[in-house]
């Protein structure tokens, strides 16, 4: 792996721009610019977790997550409509990012790599969930500017502490 | 000192009020601890999830975690996770391959059929064999292991019947999932994740309950998940109770045979010929005769099935999946939830592609389904952890006039086994609570300790 770009080069500035600004619109459950960020041909994934012996790479062969753009606008359909139960009173959520690297992966695409800790908060009586998790994506410069186009979700945990993932990482 | 009285519970249960403290209650629970899990078949693992010599997964039944492995004569073993000289567990990663298993604490090893391979210093602090005996010592196995078509069950009751005769006639709907081919299926998963909700919710859900799928289901069928208006169609389905098991199904179109039902839900031409051969005449009786093709169902006390055939693209193709999940207590008011994503193991890989994206789409952590199902569940036991919960009980009755008898008569045209109706019913769910109260009301078995390395 190429070492990262300075801090300082624009590239990096933009993509951990875009970050930021994909997490605000997460936070205020506007999915639909969410998806306006997202190329036709996204691959969103997120593999299971497994918990080996010395931590050799394993795999259970599951994800929490492997979207292409027809399921991620069905579930952005789904959100928006009145029968969502689980989103709905909706939660309060928090995406903080952090340790952004950014890498040049080609003439018009950058590898990002970034922390996330999600903060859920859900009603009155539960107590919150944090998932933590890294994340690898491929962000592409494009006429409208830089778009998702690739994301895998490296998630801290092989048991979750959340009722559902009805939010998006 | 036990403060619930449990005969009054199970007799309202068995008129089908359900005291709602049941579904929050830690009485309730060290009672299905000690009654029920001590006793009943319990699912594990699939043998597809453990291929090789030496692939193991670490599975529990409630607290106690078991090592399912499989040795180097391809024998599968089940052990108690606990190493015998100071209890540490043996095996603490959740899958892998390992020719032995050594404990961290003092290196006892054991060979992956679990028998002691040795101990260090063995004449040093014990004088040899006769401080203690090596030979023939192993972890401890499960009480009882038996499998059925690659599942791996297991009792803590070493006097449990053979898990076939258990399975009684719900085996005819579980090979609806599991036998497809003669290749059995493969597993991916599971997808593993705990949530406020009582076990009981989600396994009598699967039993029986398509009276919620057209509302807390409404918004999959709002946003064209499926090629119609599944969720109104939910009532014209068949509700089945047969042996330990219960489960829906959905009504297919009518005047199809085998093969056009089969199309219907989205099985391609390469995989017809292999279903229609495997399955009985009985089996395909229930798809091209009676007209039902199932959905979901629960085994007593904690495996549930789900089938579902959802469009995976903007083109309108059709893919079914199917899903096991097991609902593991963690206590009255956690569960662990873990979600297998099965296939038949000879389909073509592209079918196995689509037919996972279906499944990831609709169930498990991510699914459409499940999200809204386990907020319904996780709300049901928030409330019943109360002293209100106490006061009322839960109406379970649904399909019953006052004098207890079915609304409707059964399906008598119904090719399967056990008992059938149309149309909406907590038939399941009752049939479910009728076994959980059986259990609840028989005193626990007692356990017999066992001594390993004493000079006899």
């Amino acid at each position: 792996m190429s070492r990262p770009l300075p801090y300082s080069d624009p590239a990096h500035l933009a993509a951990h721009q875009f970050l930021v600004e994909e997490a605000a619109l997460l936070d205020a459950a506007d999915y639909q610019g969410w998806l306006d960020l997202i190329t036709e041909d996204i691959r969103y994934v997120m593999p299971v977790r497994v918990t080996t012996a010395r931590g050799a790479p394993a795999s259970n062969g599951m994800g929490h997550f492997d979207e292409d753009m027809y399921a991620l606008r069905k579930r952005v359909k789904r959100l928006a409509t009145d029968h969502a139960w689980t989103e709905d009173p909706p939660s309060r959520t928090r995406h903080f990012v952090t340790n952004v690297r950014t890498f040049r992966a080609g003439p018009d695409e950058l590898r990002v790599e970034s922390a996330l800790l999600l903060f859920r908060s859900r009603g009155d009586t539960r107590e919150a969930d944090l998932i933590s998790a890294g994340r690898a994506d491929l962000l592409r410069e494009t006429s409208g500017g830089l778009m998702l186009a690739r994301r895998e979700i490296t998630v801290d945990e092989a048991v979750l502490r959340t009722q559902n993932l009805a939010v998006f990482l | 000192m036990t403060m619930i009285d449990l005969a009054a519970v199970v007799s309202q249960v068995r008129r089908g009020m359900i005291p709602a403290h049941v579904y929050g209650d830690p009485e309730i629970f060290a009672l299905e601890r000690d009654r029920l899990f001590s006793r009943s078949w319990v699912f594990l693992a699939h043998e597809s999830e453990i291929p090789d010599p030496g692939d193991y997964v670490v599975r529990r039944v409630l607290t106690d975690s078991f090592i399912v492995v499989r040795d180097e004569a391809g024998t599968i073993h089940v052990m108690f996770n606990m190493c015998l000289h100071r209890g540490m567990q043996v095996c603490r990663a959740e899958l892998g391959n390992a020719s032995h298993f050594r404990c961290p604490y003092h290196a006892w090893t054991y060979r992956n059929d679990g028998r002691l391979a040795g101990l260090p210093f063995h004449e040093d602090a014990y004088g040899g064999e006769d401080g203690f005996a090596r030979k023939d010592q192993r972890l401890l196995p499960a009480p009882a292991m038996d499998t059925y078509r690659g599942l791996i069950f297991i009792s803590l009751d070493p006097a449990a019947p053979k898990l076939r005769d258990y399975l009684g006639d719900f085996a005819f709907y579980l090979d609806f999932y599991v036998n497809q081919s003669p290749a059995g299926i493969e597993l991916r998963g599971p997808q593993r994740w705990r949530v406020k909700a009582n076990w009981k919710i989600g396994a009598e859900n699967f039993a029986g309950d398509s009276y919620h799928t057209p509302h807390t289901h409404a918004s999959v069928v709002e946003i064209g998940l499926f090629r119609e208006p599944k969720a109104s169609k939910r009532k014209e389905g068949a509700l089945y109770q047969a042996g330990p098991g219960a489960g829906t199904t959905y009504k297919l179109p009518p005047g199809g045979d085998f093969a056009s039902q089969l199309r219907y839900v989205g099985y391609p031409d390469a995989m017809i010929p292999a279903i229609s051969q495997t399955w009985s005449d009985q089996q395909k009786a229930l798809v091209e005769d009676s007209g039902f093709m199932v959905s979901a169902a629960t085994l007593f006390p904690n495996l549930s099935l789900v089938h579902n055939w959802p469009q995976i693209d903007d083109r309108g193709t059709v893919r079914p999946f199917i899903s096991l999940r097991q609902w593991q207590p963690v206590s009255e008011r956690e569960t662990e939830v873990l979600s297998w994503f099965a296939v038949d193991a000879a389909a073509p890989e592209e079918f196995k592609r689509d037919s996972y994206k279906a499944y990831l789409m609709c169930f498990g952590i991510s699914g459409m389904f499940e999200q809204d199902d386990v907020e319904n569940w996780v709300s049901i036991t928030d409330m019943a952890t109360g002293s209100m919960a106490r006061r009322l009980n839960l109406n379970s009755r649904m399909g019953l006039t006052s004098d207890g008898k079915p609304v409707k008569p059964p399906i008598a045209a119904f090719a399967g086994p056990g008992v059938a109706y149309q149309g909406f019913g907590e038939y399941g769910q009752r049939h479910w609570l009728s076994q959980w109260s059986d259990h609840l009301e028989r005193e626990p078995a007692p356990k017999q300790a066992t001594d390993l390395g004493v000079a006899r």
